[in-house]
């Protein structure tokens, strides 16, 4: 156990980004990663099961990209920073993706937020 | 000889990039954050420094986790914006420069800081969301950047005491270096924030408050904290915050803050600070 993440078993809805979990989800995050080239996003928006496939994805992780799942590519692995760039990807935006982490529609998480027409 | 003449502090979150490229600085829901750096760009305009050193972090960009370096460096004539999945950003590349980008390299090395440098690689969000609210980017930019990228990313993660060491390499290396240039050391990220999981959303202006006060007046306590203590009480990527005691160790002694512009509108504590050694 890392000695600087130590103490944090019980804080709920947070999953550190370790190399644990880089290690084991590397095909998925290289996959979202990949989003931010043009040639990849014209291939998946072509062809996304062929696209996937190709990046070796499994089947558990091909259908979460599928739903667009949010909560569950974080839970298998995937990295805030990777995800957003298929958000763009998906048209969302980290707002709407923040929502549907947390389980919420838009409109009721951004009625928790202080300013929400700053978007 | 080169100078620090001064130290900012500032969020990089990536809609400030968007809202300044849709042309928000006068919406009322944006124009808090906007009007918050104005000081901070007219201080820079006055003062006119040569070069802007960045303590910032790529968002798996320029790099990708199957190698992803904890501290590295910059050399260019210039750096593009990076295409983070929604294309090219209407701005020009930021300028770099080269034999100080060396040097530096070169002075952290020597000082035991065995930094990696990266060459011809475009550059995200981490620096070019709150750059051109500093400085004006046409016809160019006014001067050149150092991009000195840290892993907050992928744990391990450097301590937020190895950041503080770092800005006082990072000092020494400007100091020794032959020309007389002035340069503004730019700590970003932070504050509160945590964009991922059930408790993305999350925020704690108290405990804000309490690290810009700290962060004057008593950094060495905020250099003893864990990640986890970061995690828990700013969200879980307001770990990041470490970066500005990267600014801050750069700018050892005592500090006066000149400006401080807080504006919590959604998710991410947007926050520009300004500072001056005492
Ligand atoms: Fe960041």
């Amino acid at each position: 156990m890392n000695p600087q993440l130590a103490g944090l078993d019980d804080l709920e809805g947070t999953y550190v980004f370790d190399l644990h979990t880089s290690n084991r989800a590397m095909k998925l995050n290289r996959f979202l990663w990949k989003m931010i080239g043009t040639e990849a996003r014209a291939h998946f928006s072509k062809d996304p099961e062929q696209a996937m496939t190709e990046a070796g994805l499994s089947d558990t992780e091909k259908d979460l990209v599928r739903r667009q799942d949010w909560i569950g590519l974080i839970r298998a692995g995937a990295s805030f920073f990777v995800l957003e760039k298929f958000a763009r990807v998906a048209q969302r935006t980290n707002l709407e993706v923040y929502a549907m982490m947390r389980g919420e529609t838009f409109d009721e998480f951004m009625a928790t937020r202080r300013v929400p027409e700053c978007r | 000889m080169a100078k620090i003449i001064g130290g900012i502090g500032t969020s990089h979150v990536p809609t400030i990039g968007v809202a300044y490229d849709k042309g928000k600085q006068d919406d009322p829901a944006w124009a808090p954050l906007f009007k918050g750096y104005k000081p901070v760009a007219d201080w820079l305009a006055e003062k006119k420094p040569d070069a802007l050193v960045f303590f910032y972090n790529d968002h798996a960009t320029t790099f990708f986790f199957d190698l992803y370096p904890t501290f590295a460096l910059g050399i260019g004539e210039q750096f593009e914006i990076a295409d983070e999945g929604a294309g090219k950003r209407p701005l020009p590349p930021m300028r770099g420069n080269v034999d100080l980008s060396i040097h530096i390299a070169e002075s952290l090395v020597n000082d035991e800081f065995d930094i990696t440098t990266f060459q011809d690689r475009p550059i995200d969000h981490g620096c070019a969301s709150p750059l051109p609210l500093l400085w004006p980017h046409a016809p160019d930019w006014p001067g050149v950047i150092v991009p000195i990228a840290i892993n907050v990313l992928q744990f391990p993660i450097p301590t937020a005491k190895r950041c503080y060491k770092l800005g006082q390499a990072l000092r020494r290396a400007i100091e020794s270096y032959p020309e007389d240039l002035k340069v503004v050391v730019v700590g970003t990220g932070g504050l509160s924030h945590q964009v991922h999981g059930e408790r993305a959303g999350f925020n704690n202006e108290e405990w804000d408050m309490e690290f810009l006060d700290l962060f004057v007046k008593n950094p060495e306590e905020l250099t003893k904290l864990r990640h986890a203590d970061y995690i828990r009480r700013g969200g879980a990527e307001s770990v990041e915050q470490i970066m500005w005691l990267a600014m801050r160790g750069a700018l050892e002694g005592e500090i006066r803050e000149l400006h401080r512009n807080y504006y919590l509108a959604t998710t991410t504590a947007m926050t520009v600070t300004l500072y001056e050694p005492a």
